[in-house]
């Protein structure tokens, strides 16, 4: 047998269990959005008039949430991809055991539940919490910097803090597959440091970038906690929205189109940037030599 | 006691027996009899509230907690509450309950407490159907009131101090649709009696408020826990709150509990059983919502938890200061309580809540 198809065939299990454990939520949920609330009697009955598509399509509101999960997404996926690319490259030009203790301590916060990291920022970024009473015992300011908690900044600040790992991660590995004598010869070639890097280094660690982009992408513009309970009053996320709608309102059917249309943008919006990264020289070069 | 208990379950098992014929079905009722499922918050179960009951009957009282009143819909109206004997639907949510027929209609003569319960508990219609049939029986109430910081303001703070552009930074509200275009609604002057079931004019009106309030506001609290820590660091000095943070404050900060004049929101827990409850098992559950309304339940819940039962029982053997921890000092106070409950168009409201928070 082809040995990539018989390594393929390991896969089959899990990706069945992912297809049952995705495919048929989405069809229930894509069902349910055909549906309206006879609250009279309180079920759902079938409705095709497709009502709460056109909700969807004609409420602001709707895809005003939605733009705030992919914005959510898209500048956390970029502040974390600027700040932790170097982060990456720096460790992966560690000796062996430094690289081990990076390793511990870059996945520390993940240890702790989001919800104690919450109350912790609390404590460090509050009117009376640490950064102001540090800032007030040197002098620097008078009032608390109130923009610290419960604003936009706050939710960035987090949702960087809280999705780092998962960028510097791939790339750090992506960067340890970079064969160092293709830099060697670049350099000897004539490239300056600067152009090995970007001729060499960065298209051969795009895999890695590109799965931390992802990964972060995700986990910001899904993220619900971090904007409600940092963000202050501009924390409002569709997924509260839709948990909202699942619950007291009992009108599953408008929230199953919500979160239809949250996820058919996010595919999008996902499927846009994989469009983007496969389009670079270096990433094509890499994917396409797989494991032989 | 326990060994009269033991005759009346052999004999519900004999019957059960004789019914279905069958050993299986001998060994569920036995089981059913001897251990209740009781499906509540863990703040009005704690297991020493209990005991007492389980004393009496023999009859265990198994704990459930719930972890939202959603999520103890979905279960009852999916199946897959099927252990749970005993319910606990509020008040307000309970009509969707009995209009999605998942309750047991009550035979009030089986509850003889049920006539030392308050005017106002007893004689509401939230806990009927439209024919006047009983599903739901009130049994522990509270009162959600304004928290405040009394060293912060002058005077009582009621509804408008919440939009008070002057306390801007240090207010705060619930991220919850219902209650806070409620109380943007009485602000608006809208009655209370008419404030759950505004009309698209008052509900413009009332996001008015509530876009106008938004820049004052510190933030939206989630939970209780989350309000409790706002105050405790001093973020928030005045917030639409439940009393929570007054009891775990009290002593350690100076905090105020103000009642509004225009109207308390009130919230009142429910007994109910799952409409397919067999009636050997409902038999126990008749004495159990009883011993709910009697006294052993109402002390302990009144000196321990702080909340009062819609039962009457122990109040006169309060102290005054007891009676005024659990709100039943002045009973004037029930005459100015609002009722949260979510109406129909109830996704409009969710919208113009999200409207307002994305504003």
């Amino acid at each position: 047998m082809n040995p990539v198809l018989s390594r393929a065939t390991l896969a089959v299990p899990v990706a069945l269990l992912l297809i049952i454990g995705c495919v048929l939520p989405l069809a229930l949920l894509l069902v349910f959005s055909f549906f309206t609330v006879d609250m009279d009697a309180f079920v759902m009955v079938p409705d095709f008039s497709g009502g709460n598509w056109l909700q969807m399509a004609t409420k602001p509101i709707f895809g005003l949430l939605i733009g705030k999960a992919v914005l959510y997404g898209s500048v956390t996926a970029v502040l974390t991809a600027c700040l932790g690319y170097p982060v990456a490259l720096a460790i992966a030009s560690l000796s062996r055991n430094a690289k081990s203790l990076a390793g511990v301590v870059l996945l520390t916060p993940l240890y702790t539940g989001e919800i104690v990291r919450i109350y912790a920022w609390r404590v460090l970024l509050g009117s009376e919490g640490l950064v102001n009473a540090l800032l007030k015992g040197i002098g620097l300011i008078d009032e608390p910097l109130k923009f610290l908690l419960f604003t936009p900044f706050t939710t960035y600040l987090v949702l960087v803090y809280n999705t780092l790992p998962f960028m510097v991660l791939p790339i750090w590995i992506s960067a340890e597959l970079v064969d160092r004598r293709l830099i060697e010869a670049a350099r000897d070639l004539g490239a300056r440091p600067i152009e090995a890097f970007f001729k060499v280094t960065l298209p051969l660690t795009t895999p890695g970038l590109a799965v931390g982009l992802f990964a972060v992408f995700a986990l910001a513009a899904g993220d619900m906690l971090t904007p409600s309970m940092l963000g202050g009053t501009s924390g409002s996320t569709p997924m509260a929205l839709i948990d909202n709608l699942f619950g007291t309102a009992f009108d599953w059917p408008l929230a199953s189109a919500l979160a239809l249309s949250l996820l058919m943008v996010l595919f999008g919006c996902a499927s846009a940037m994989a469009w983007l990264l496969l389009r670079l020289k270096g990433a094509r070069a890499v994917l396409q030599r797989g494991l032989q | 006691m326990r060994a009269g208990m033991t005759r009346r379950e052999l004999l519900a098992v004999m019957a059960a027996a004789g019914a279905a014929g069958t050993v299986a079905r001998t060994s569920s009722a036995w089981a059913a009899v001897s251990e209740l499922v009781w499906a509540t918050w863990d703040s009005n179960g704690h297991p020493e509230y209990v005991v007492d009951f389980e004393k009496q009957t023999g009859t265990k009282i198994k704990l459930s907690y719930l972890s939202s009143e959603d999520a103890q819909f979905a279960a009852l109206k999916t199946g897959s509450a099927a252990d749970w004997d005993m319910i606990n639907p509020s008040l307000n949510g309970s009509w969707r309950y009995i209009k999605a027929g998942l309750l047991k209609e009550l035979d009030l003569s089986k509850i003889p407490n049920a006539s030392l319960m308050y005017d106002v508990f007893k004689t509401t219609k939230k806990a009927q159907n439209e024919a006047g049939k009983t599903f739901a029986i009130p049994y522990l109430w509270g009162l959600n009131p304004i928290i405040y910081r009394t060293d912060k303001f002058d005077k009582e703070p009621d509804y408008n101090t919440l939009f008070d552009a002057k306390y801007s930074g240090q207010l705060a509200m619930r991220d919850y649709a219902l209650e806070s275009i409620a109380i943007a609604g009485l602000v608006a002057g809208v009655p209370r009696d008419k404030v759950f079931t505004m009309d698209a004019k008052e509900l413009g009106e009332a996001k008015k408020l509530l876009v106008a309030q938004k820049p004052h506001l510190r933030t939206y609290w989630q939970t209780i826990g989350d309000l409790t820590n706002l105050f405790a660091t001093g973020e928030v000095t005045c917030a639409f709150s439940w009393r929570v943070p007054y009891d775990e404050l009290k002593g350690k900060l100076p905090v105020g509990m103000a009642k509004p004049k225009a109207g308390v929101m009130g919230w009142c827990d429910c007994f109910a059983m799952p409409a397919n409850l067999p009636a050997e098992k409902a038999e126990i559950a008749y004495k159990f919502v009883n011993y709910l309304l009697g006294p052993e339940y109402s002390t302990q819940v009144a000196r321990v938890g702080h909340y009062a039962t819609t039962s009457s029982v122990i109040r006169n053997k309060l102290t005054k200061e007891e009676q005024a921890t659990i709100f039943i000092d002045d009973m004037d106070v029930m005459k100015n309580f609002m009722w949260p409950v979510a109406p129909d168009n109830y996704s409009d409201w969710l919208k113009i809540w999200n409207e307002v928070k994305a504003s």
